[in-house]
């Protein structure tokens, strides 16, 4: 008895004290736009988000703006959140994550807009697609790209020429030309081989098949289309992935995921140019036996980086020097070279850093695969909420992949499920 | 009126200003303590306050907040997801505190007797709780994994079927749970160890004379004695088993995996803070976990009667 009215009073002293804490400080914190001592640049990135050399380069070339570099290790998004709404110690340019970027367009007023400070010149410079999903609804450009993530098909050459499929990437990529082409090399390569199903997870799948196409889950009226053709497209592929029995639910990552790559039990990848760097730490006996060929059905994106300049920066236009000399497509080049940062600038492709013939693969030139790649991802317009509409399709293909759903089940449940969230948010 | 009735009646006329004097003379000792309460404030009570109002606002997390009431409880009412999770954290307290406690309980009463090695032992059944979580939920993601796991490759050597664990809703909660068990196992032994030793030798003496076997001496004396200390462990299981978070989010992700079933109630509240960048929501959520430590603690405390028949 005591014990809750003892709780009943520090709940409502907390109460009392919390709103009026946070009443104070809330009115403080909004339209903070405190501008940064001049002189100085703040630069915000996570590990391994800029080449090292160039890094290093780019502090040297500017020696006036004494740019002060801070690498943001853990939750990235968070803490640029987190130092936002403290109003103090904005950085003037700050990395933002291709997967945050969507979340944070809402939010452009916080952010310098590139063109109204003559980012027009160079954005030509950069992928279109991509640029695009930095831009607003209404036209502003918070962000300049530093790398992208062209996806590809990584599958082991011996696996493949010993189950009866082509081992020749160009072959590959004539032969694999559509996901229904990639299921039934699957069945082929299954009958002399079960033990290496050609989908390395149904679900990873379904996700790379929505990422090629130009609609999502919500389109620009902020209507929910996730009920729609192109995904269930995705899904009844997928699907049928597992029914066929050439998914090896192996979750990306796992130490099945790690172990089948190098002992060929997850024979294929489908994944963006940055996961060379996992399979190749997986790989210790598999080395030279990797190729790379095109995504089956079209390239797409996953992943990908931008900088963008705060409001609070002192001197944007400053800001801009930096980061254009930053994202030259000679520094995009060696950042490549230096930590696999894939370029966003297509003039990047001929550099010589990116024409090296890559051992791993077998002296295969990677770039031949993922630079026609690059040009040719589909522009999809990304929703804030795209990501948290996504959930429970992937969630509804697990329980369809172990098993305990009929597809059609799922689906309705999956949509249902969408739907709901959705309509938390004000979506339609 | 029945309050006023039984307040209680103290010379109100004697009390009250000697009482207000003294706090006021006493004002060294305040300071003294007043660093514990400045950061209690700061870091304990600020947090719980703007969570509890953030409940009733919408806020992606950088542009302005606006009330809306109890619109943040009316969706979790309806949302199945935050349900799923509730139920889930419920099954995984129960079939981790369970098995965590009962072996605890065995170990101590083990160790009360062993006679060599004790400190060894005491440490060793320690380690697992100050091991760190990410890194030993990596490892039990691969104890547990599929093609080249532990559990399986002895289920193999045995000839027995293997198990798809890490992609089952029920090989989810068990792995979830046995790493669970794992950890906080050692840590309830040592408390229950300390219990044991505060037994006066003389009860067991008794019962030996009176020719009791071991088992009654369990559960007629031991048991009983151990109650404030079973209630203490029963407790702080459950607090931490009702905030189950690291666990699942490295072996499954963080959508909690096959038919989320992985899916805690803190986890849903963390996918929708920084995943759906919806704070009020999120606070919600983490108001109906407080809600429900306080529920099961007080179910707790009647069951184990803690107040007063002791």
């Amino acid at each position: 008895m005591e014990l809750s009215r003892r709780t009943l009073l520090a709940g409502g002293f907390a109460a009392m004290l919390g709103s009026t804490v946070v009443g104070c400080s809330s009115s403080i914190n909004t339209g903070s736009t405190k501008k940064n001592a001049t002189g100085n640049i703040a630069l915000w990135c996570w590990p391994g988000g800029l080449g090292k050399s160039v890094l290093d380069d780019t502090i040297a070339h500017f020696p006036d703006q004494h740019i002060k570099y801070s690498e943001v290790g853990g939750d990235f998004k968070q803490k640029l959140l987190t130092t936002f709404n403290g109003g103090t110690s904005i950085p003037d340019i700050t990395g933002v994550k291709g997967e945050d970027i969507a979340s944070l367009l809402p939010q452009a007023d916080r952010f310098v807009d590139l063109k109204t400070i003559g980012a027009d010149s160079i954005l030509g410079d950069y992928l279109e697609w991509k640029v695009k999903q930095a831009t607003t609804l209404d036209g502003k450009v918070i962000g300049i790209p530093i790398d992208i993530g062209p996806t590809a098909l990584f599958y082991r050459e011996d696996v493949f020429t010993a189950g009866g499929l082509p081992g020749d990437p160009a072959k590959v990529a004539e032969q694999l030309k559509t996901w229904d082409d990639f299921l039934a090399a699957g069945v082929e390569l299954k009958k002399s081989n079960p033990k290496a199903p050609i989908v390395a997870d149904a679900t990873d799948l379904y996700g790379t098949i929505v990422n090629q196409g130009t609609a999502r889950y919500i389109d620009k009226d902020n209507k929910f289309i996730g009920d729609q053709d192109h995904i269930r497209r995705a899904w009844d592929i997928a699907v049928k992935a597992v029914t066929l029995k050439v998914d090896g639910k192996v979750l990306g990552g796992s130490a099945d995921w790690n172990a089948g790559l190098d002992q060929g039990t997850v024979p294929t990848i489908v994944g963006a140019a940055w996961v060379a760097l996992d399979i190749k730490s997986a790989c210790k006996t598999s080395v030279g036996k990797w190729r790379v060929a095109a995504t089956p059905s079209g390239p797409a994106n996953f992943g990908g980086s931008f900088l963008t300049i705060t409001k609070n920066a002192a001197d944007p236009a400053a800001a801009l020097e930096v980061i254009k000399y930053m994202l030259s497509p000679d520094n995009q080049a060696k950042a490549f070279a230096d930590a696999q940062i894939f370029p966003s600038a297509p003039a990047a492709y001929d550099k010589p850093q990116l024409k090296a013939a890559d051992p791993f693969f077998g002296g295969q030139v990677p770039i031949e695969v993922f630079g026609p790649a690059a040009k040719a991802i589909p522009i999809a317009y990304e929703a804030p909420l795209d990501s948290a509409l996504a959930t429970p399709f992937t969630d509804g293909l697990k329980l369809v992949q172990a098993g305990k759903k009929t597809s059609d089940a799922a689906w309705a449940e999956a949509v249902s499920k969408a739907k709901q969230i959705g309509k938390r948010q004000g979506v339609q | 009126m029945t309050l006023t009735a039984t307040a209680p009646s103290r010379p109100a006329g004697t009390t009250k200003p000697r009482r207000r004097r003294s706090i006021r003379s006493y004002w060294r000792f305040y300071l003294a303590l007043s660093p514990f309460y400045v950061i209690f404030i700061v870091f304990g009570l600020y947090p719980v306050a703007s969570t509890i109002l953030l409940a009733f606002q919408k806020w992606d997390g950088l542009g302005p907040r606006t009330m809306v009431g109890f619109q943040n409880f009316r969706f979790l009412a309806e949302d199945s997801t935050f349900w799923l999770a509730l139920w889930n954290t419920v099954v995984l307290f129960v079939m981790s505190t369970v098995p965590t406690l009962v072996i605890a309980m065995a170990l101590a009463v083990m160790l009360h007797s062993a006679v060599r090695f004790k400190g060894v032992y005491r440490i060793a059944y320690f380690i697992p709780n100050i091991t760190s979580l990410v890194a030993a939920a990596i490892f039990f993601a691969a104890v547990f994994s599929t093609n080249f796991g532990l559990i399986n490759s002895i289920l193999r050597s045995l000839g027995l079927p293997t198990e798809d664990w890490l992609r089952q809703p029920w090989g989810i909660k068990i792995a979830i749970s046995t790493m669970i068990v794992w950890q906080w196992a050692g840590y309830n032994t040592i408390i229950y160890l300390a219990g044991l030793q505060a037994i006066p030798t003389e009860q067991y003496e008794a019962a030996k004379v009176d020719g009791a076997g071991p088992f009654r001496t369990f559960f007629l004396i031991t048991l009983p004695q151990l109650r404030p200390v079973v209630l203490f462990t029963v407790i702080m299981s459950t607090i931490g088993g009702l905030q189950t978070f690291t666990e699942p989010q490295v072996m499954v992700g963080n959508t909690g995996g096959t038919g989320q079933s992985g899916m805690t109630v803190v986890m849903y509240f963390y996918q929708q803070a920084f995943f759906a960048n919806d704070y009020g929501y999120a606070g919600a959520i983490a108001l109906s976990i407080f809600m429900l430590v306080l529920l099961f603690t007080a179910i707790n405390w009647k069951l184990l009667g803690g107040r007063g028949r002791q």
